[in-house]
């Protein structure tokens, strides 16, 4: 399970950067983007195998780009997963809609984070 | 705990960042730009700072945060419009999150009182009520609350089942589970995999699994993310609830049809019955054909798939109308094969995507990195632009002659290395939006406090320069916006009076010329009194009671040190200790200062500054045995001295003629007090430009050329010396001194008032 490549979308530095710990200590590769069509960008150029991405960004938004992801044809089977708030169940289920794999909420615990990556991947 | 401290760092400069873009989209938006995507962005920018303050555990920061997130929430769904009093309350949101990510970062917790009234407004707004007065009975309560009844209720119920039971002689079929689960199309739409789901489920206990399979097609139809196949899963483990079941199937709820039960509860009615039948989803009701049973292994099945030949199968059904059971150990999924159903088709373009993963692009549009390290390259590169030139200017006709290759080189080199250079100087560019962006709330402060009407207008944010640069812009440009409010524009009244607009501009632009960037702070108020401005410089003594100066002279008198004419002191302007603080700040980072001023239509004060600090074009001159150098911004043309038409002036002074222009004249040599060359014939003129686009002309002994040079600090490694603006290393590892030209006509023993 381990060297996983896995690309995180967000437009707070500050998750980006925790993600990238939890992540990169669990043995993961980790690839960052900003918003969806940074996002796409990086999708389009390097082979990962989950995606976690925030809702609210700028430019592209999660939704968006889960729905451009999937609207690919390329990518119909990369897991997404998505990162919410407690308080956001409608952007949960909008993000489910337009094609999310699964969810965490934010704040994530670490644990959990991993064990959510293990459940979407193979 | 190091780690953490880290993120915090991140995350309050992420908070910075975010409050500064606040305050920007709330300049625009009370300007009355009303634009979705402005508000869609604050919320944004509250949305993260709450997102940041949750994971470090803020709480006081988080509860502030979520009020102002869950009005601009609504605002963005147009529940609660954005009316002036909304934007005001909001205004003064960013300025209380300031505070509170202020408290968070210091460790240091607010009153709790602090920012209580907004957050009873903000929730009133947002609950669709009027911002009024009287809050008191408003019942106020942000803590976020999950619900999820149906969940709890289950996991109550199992409770106080095995509460009553515990010591009930157990059956045969104690914790047995059977679960039901059909796929819709929708759960591999998005990219959930029934074998993940098992591979989960096997970790709980003893599992076997019965795969059924619907109307199967012929190969040629078969569907990639087609539903074919649904799955009786029986699972064995004493302490399994049905919510341990139900977590494996989160992310799948409402995709599938799901059925959890208890084996030997089936049974079972009344109030603890804890079997449970949910999300069945109604449009899709199971095939009253289904006959075929079937329970293959992933390989039997990827197998089939992958070998058989289609025409051979395109009219036989894909697997025989038998029933197969088998019981999947532990073990055999979490280490099976990755093929489940529809595998083996979709696994083709993650091969694909193996393929494409050496192409080397990254997609990442932006780093941080330390600025340090920049500095560190940008110094090494200075070393290497001197080496260099040091290195070309060694080859000589012989050299070049016998080392053709060698010389090509060095050619490619000197190219690479320029490049090389401008590369590095752009990395430290950044556009001085940065700063400008602080100015709309000045303004708004210096409005409310002086009682006058000002607006802001901004134009080249975009425009980018050195970051220290920008470092050092922000005091200067506080200072002289203060002053634009505080001397500039007039009351209201005043300016009715004029017949100008009520509300005073100031107009604030960026822009770059040449190797320069013009910042200009405009304003159209009523100009500089120059009669009270010219009264104050002499009883001052800061011009001589006889001079004449220039109106031009005058205005520039504004920067002359202890210099203030403002009749009442402001707590605005500060203390007569402005405006010499902003010429000498600028002109430290090599900068300059120009005012021009229309009496009753405004005052235009423009800096100069340069692209880069780092790097110079200068030309080199050669004043007696030595070398300097002469910035190449300022430098207007250059003229022989025997072709150039001197006057004598009567304080002992030369001047110099050119194109109807009296330009002051400074002999380098004589300044300096060097041996020039006595042949006055055979020396240049260096016609520069000073401040104020006055020209003064320098004189020296011949002109060397053109190049670029790295410039080293005289203060940092000796002292300031009056009239050289620092230091620098030539080609030849020669030390040459860079002439400050604003700096010798300031100094000029000979200087005039005409």
């Amino acid at each position: 399970m381990t060297g996983l490549r896995i690309l995180t979308v967000d437009d707070s530095r500050t998750i980006l950067a925790m993600l990238h710990h939890t992540l990169s200590n669990a043995g993961f590769e980790v690839f960052q983007a900003e918003d969806g069509r940074q996002g796409l960008e990086v999708l389009r150029t390097q082979k990962v195998d989950v995606v976690i991405t925030d809702i609210n960004m700028p430019i592209m938004d999660g939704i968006e780009f889960i729905k451009a992801v999937r609207a690919s044809g390329e990518f119909q089977s990369l897991p997404v997963i998505i990162l919410t708030t407690e308080t956001s169940q409608d952007k949960r289920d909008q993000g489910k809609a337009a094609g999310g794999t699964g969810w965490i909420v934010k704040p994530f615990d670490p644990e959990k984070l991993i064990s959510v990556i293990h459940r979407v991947v193979h | 705990m190091s780690d953490l401290d880290e993120f915090k760092v991140t995350y309050f400069d992420e908070c910075s960042e975010l409050l500064g873009e606040l305050e920007e989209i709330f300049a625009v938006i009370e300007l009355g730009d009303r634009d979705s995507a402005r508000i869609n962005a604050a919320f944004r920018a509250v949305h993260s700072i709450k997102g940041g303050a949750g994971a470090f555990g803020f709480s006081a920061l988080v509860e502030f945060a979520h009020g102002y997130e869950t009005l601009m929430d609504q605002v963005r769904d147009g529940r609660v419009s954005m009316s002036d009093d909304v934007v005001t309350l909001c205004i003064r949101a960013n300025d209380l999150l300031a505070d509170f990510v202020g408290a968070a970062r210091s460790d240091a917790p607010l009153a709790a009182e602090h920012g209580l009234a907004e957050k009873l407004q903000m929730a009133a707004l947002a609950e669709g009520q009027a911002i009024d007065g009287e809050l008191d009975d408003f019942d106020f309560d942000f803590t976020p609350i999950a619900v999820d009844l149906g969940k709890d209720e289950a996991e109550t119920k199992i409770e106080v089942h095995t509460d009553q039971f515990a010591d009930a002689p157990s059956t045969d079929l104690d914790g047995q589970w059977e679960i039901s689960f059909r796929p819709h199309a929708a759960l591999y739409a998005r990219a959930n995999d029934p074998l993940l789901l098992f591979r989960e489920l096997a970790a709980l206990g003893h599992m076997s699994v019965q795969a059924q399979m619907l109307d199967l097609p012929p190969l040629a139809d078969f569907e990639p993310f087609g539903v074919y196949c649904l799955w009786t899963i029986s699972l064995v483990s004493p302490d399994l609830t049905e919510a341990m079941i139900r977590e494996v199937f989160e992310f799948v709820e409402g995709d599938c049809d799901i059925s959890v039960v208890r084996l030997g509860e089936q049974t079972g009615t009344g109030e603890n019955d804890v079997t449970v039948q949910v999300a069945i989803s109604a449009t899709d009701v199971l095939d009253p054909n289904i006959n075929d049973f079937l329970m293959l292994s992933d390989d039997e099945i990827g197998a089939m798939i992958e070998f058989g030949e289609p025409d051979d199968l395109r009219e036989a059904p894909l697997v025989g109308q038998e029933t197969v059971g088998a019981s999947i150990p532990q073990e055999a999924i979490a280490a099976g094969p990755e093929a489940g159903i529809p595998e083996p088709t979709s696994a083709k373009p993650i091969v694909e995507l193996a393929d494409e993963g050496d192409r080397r692009a990254v997609g990442v549009q932006s780093i941080r990195v330390d600025l340090e390290k920049v500095d560190r390259v940008v110094n090494m590169v200075g070393e290497l632009v001197i080496t260099q030139s040091m290195l070309t200017q060694q080859m000589d006709e012989t050299l070049r002659t016998q080392y053709t290759e060698l010389v090509r080189g060095l050619e490619v080199l000197a190219q690479t290395t320029r490049g090389l250079q401008d590369s590095v100087m752009a990395i430290r560019a950044q556009p001085v939006k940065s700063v400008f962006s602080r100015m709309p709330r000045l303004v708004r402060e210096l409005g409310l406090k002086t009682g006058k009407t000002i607006k802001l207008e901004m134009v080249g944010e975009a425009t980018e320069i050195d970051k220290t640069v920008i470092e050092q812009l922000s005091d200067p440009l506080t200072h002289m916006i203060r002053n634009s409010a505080d001397h500039g524009i007039e009351s209201g009244a005043v300016r009715l009076a004029a017949g100008k607009p009520e509300a005073g501009t100031i107009r604030l632009g960026a822009e770059q010329a040449g190797g320069n960037i013009l910042i200009t702070i405009e304003d159209d108020g009523a100009g500089i009194n120059r009669e009270r401005v010219l009264q104050v410089a002499r009883s001052r003594g800061v011009v001589a009671p006889d001079a004449d100066p220039t109106d031009e002279q005058i205005d520039q008198l504004i920067f002359a040190p202890g210099f203030s004419t403002a009749e009442a002191v402001s707590d605005i302007s500060g203390r007569g200790v402005g405006m010499d603080v902003v010429l000498s700040n600028i002109r430290k980072i090599g900068g300059s200062v120009n005012v021009r001023s229309r009496p009753g239509r405004g005052t235009r004060m423009t800096l100069r500054l340069p692209l880069t600090l780092a790097v110079l074009d200068v030309m080199l001159v050669q004043v007696g045995q030595s070398r300097y150098v002469v910035p190449l911004s300022s430098i207007v043309e250059t003229i022989q001295c025997s072709r150039a038409a001197f006057s004598r002036v009567p304080s002992g002074g030369q001047v110099l003629h050119v194109r109807g222009e009296y330009v002051q004249v400074i002999d380098l040599a004589e300044r300096f007090e060097l041996d020039g060359a006595r042949d006055a014939e055979s020396r240049f003129l260096v016609l520069c430009e000073a401040e104020g686009s006055h020209k003064i002309a320098l004189i020296v002994d011949d002109i060397m050329g053109q190049q670029q040079v790295v410039i080293k600090s005289l203060e940092e490694n000796f002292e300031r010396v009056e009239g050289i603006a620092g230091g620098t290393i030539l080609g030849d590892g020669n030390v040459a001194l860079i002439v400050d030209v604003q700096g010798l006509k300031a100094s000029d023993p000979h200087r005039t008032a005409a």
